[in-house]
C-alpha cells in the first residue's frame, strides 16, 4: 500500500509515538493541567483588560508577556514540539524568531518615527 | 569541538531516512506552518506599524466590541473571551484525539474529533455574529440596507458600524481594514481546519487509520488546528486587549 513499506529497513517514524494505556495517563494529566493554566491566564487577561487601570505601557508589556507564555504552551505541549529532537526545535523556532523579532522591531520603530513626522507636518500646516 | 560532540550533533540532526527522525508528512506540516506563521506575523507587524503611526487616534477595543448574544447592554470583551475559551477548549479536545490516536483507540479518537469540529463550528459562527455586529453597529438592519442602497454612509455624520471605507469608532478607515483582513484571514483558517477535521473524522470512521496501523494523520491535522489556536492567541491580544 505504502511506498515505504516496500523499503526494507525503513524506520517506522509514524509508529514511534504509539503508547499503551498506562503511558497515556500522565500525558493526559499534563494536557489538562496546561489547559487550566491557559484558562487562568486568559481570564486574567480579560480582567486586566476590562477592569484595572494600569499605566498604558505596563498593560502592553503584561499582555505581550502573557501571550508569549500561552504561545509557548501551545507550541511546546499541544503541538508536541517539546518532545521532538533539539535539532528540530532549532530548525522550526530559530529562523522564525530571528525574522519576526527583527520585523516587529523595524515596523514599530518606523511607526513611532512616522507619528513624529506626521505630528510635525500637521503642526506646520496648522500654523501657516 | 571534540569528536564526540560532533558525533552527537550529527546524530541529533540525522534521522536515518528522514531528517530529525520525524516522518516526511509531519516535518513538512511543520515547515508549512512556519511559512503560514510568517504570513500572519507580517500582517500583525503591519498592524503594529499603523497602530503606532496613528497612536491616539486609534479606536479603543473596549468601546467597540461590547455586544453579547441575547443580552442587552454593554459587556466589553465578554463575547471575545468566550470565543477564546472555545478555541482553547477545542485545542484541548484535538490534542486528546491525538493522544487517543497514539493508543490506537478508534472510538475515543472519533469522539474527541467530533467535539473539536463542534468547537470549530461554534467559533466560526461566533465570528460571523461578531462581524455582523461590527458591520451594522447599533443600527437596525433596515438602516444598514439604506446605507448600502443610497451610499449615504460617507456623508452621514451619525454613521454606525463599520466597513472598509468608513467606521463609526475612529476617523481612520485602516482600523476596519485591518480588522476585516486579519480576523477574516484567521477565520478562513479556522474554516479550512474544520473541513480538514471533518475529512479526518470520515477517514477514522471508515477505518483508514486502522488499516495503516497508525493515527499520524490525526497528529498532522492537529498541528494545523493548534496553529489556528496559536494565531488566535495573538490576534486576541493585539486586536481586542491592547
Amino acid at each position: 500500500m505504502d511506498f515505504f513499506e516496500e523499503y526494507k529497513g525503513y524506520p517506522n517514524y509514524e509508529k514511534a509515538a504509539i503508547h499503551d494505556e498506562a503511558h497515556g495517563k500522565p500525558v493526559r494529566k499534563k494536557l489538562w493541567m496546561v489547559f487550566w493554566i491557559m484558562l487562568i491566564i486568559t481570564i486574567g487577561e480579560l480582567i486586566i483588560g476590562s477592569q484595572f487601570n494600569f499605566t498604558e505601557i505596563n498593560k502592553e508589556y503584561t499582555f505581550i508577556f502573557l501571550t508569549l507564555v500561552k504561545a509557548f504552551f501551545i507550541v511546546w505541549v499541544f503541538m508536541h514540539l517539546g518532545d521532538e529532537r533539539r535539532a528540530m526545535k532549532y530548525a522550526i523556532i530559530a529562523p522564525y524568531t530571528l525574522f519576526i523579532f527583527y520585523l516587529a522591531f523595524m515596523a514599530i520603530t518606523e511607526g513611532v518615527y512616522s507619528k513624529v513626522i506626521r505630528d510635525a507636518l500637521v503642526t506646520v500646516v496648522l500654523h501657516q | 569541538m571534540s569528536n564526540q560532540a560532533t558525533l552527537s550533533l550529527r546524530k541529533d540532526w540525522d534521522g536515518g531516512v528522514s531528517p530529525f527522525g520525524v516522518s516526511y508528512g509531519k516535518l513538512f506540516m511543520w515547515f508549512f506552518l512556519v511559512s503560514d506563521a510568517l504570513t500572519f506575523s507580517s500582517l500583525l507587524c503591519a498592524y503594529g506599524f499603523m497602530r503606532h503611526k496613528f497612536a491616539g487616534d486609534w479606536a479603543v477595543p473596549n468601546k467597540v466590541f461590547t455586544h453579547f448574544p441575547f443580552v442587552e447592554g454593554s459587556h466589553p470583551l465578554a463575547y471575545v473571551g468566550f470565543m477564546t475559551f472555545d478555541l482553547i477548549m477545542s485545542s484541548v479536545t484535538m490534542v486528546l484525539a491525538v493522544e487517543a490516536g497514539h493508543r490506537l483507540n478508534r472510538k475515543q479518537v472519533s469522539v474527541w474529533l467530533l467535539l473539536t469540529i463542534i468547537g470549530g463550528l461554534i467559533f466560526v459562527g461566533s465570528q460571523c455574529w461578531e462581524w455582523y455586529h461590527f458591520i451594522v453597529g447599533e443600527e437596525s438592519v433596515q438602516g444598514y440596507r439604506d446605507y448600502l442602497m443610497n451610499g449615504k454612509h460617507i456623508i452621514n455624520p451619525h454613521f454606525q458600524g463599520a466597513n472598509l471605507i468608513v467606521n463609526a469608532y475612529t476617523q481612520l478607515p485602516t482600523f476596519g481594514d485591518f480588522f476585516f483582513c486579519i480576523t477574516g484571514f484567521h477565520g478562513f483558517h479556522v474554516f479550512s481546519g474544520v473541513i480538514i477535521n471533518i475529512v479526518m473524522l470520515i477517514m477514522v470512521l471508515n477505518g483508514v487509520m486502522d488499516r495503516r496501523g497508525h493515527y499520524e494523520m490525526i497528529e498532522k491535522a492537529g498541528l494545523y488546528w493548534h496553529f489556528v489556536d496559536l494565531v488566535w492567541v495573538f490576534v486576541f491580544t493585539f486586536f481586542y486587549l491592547l
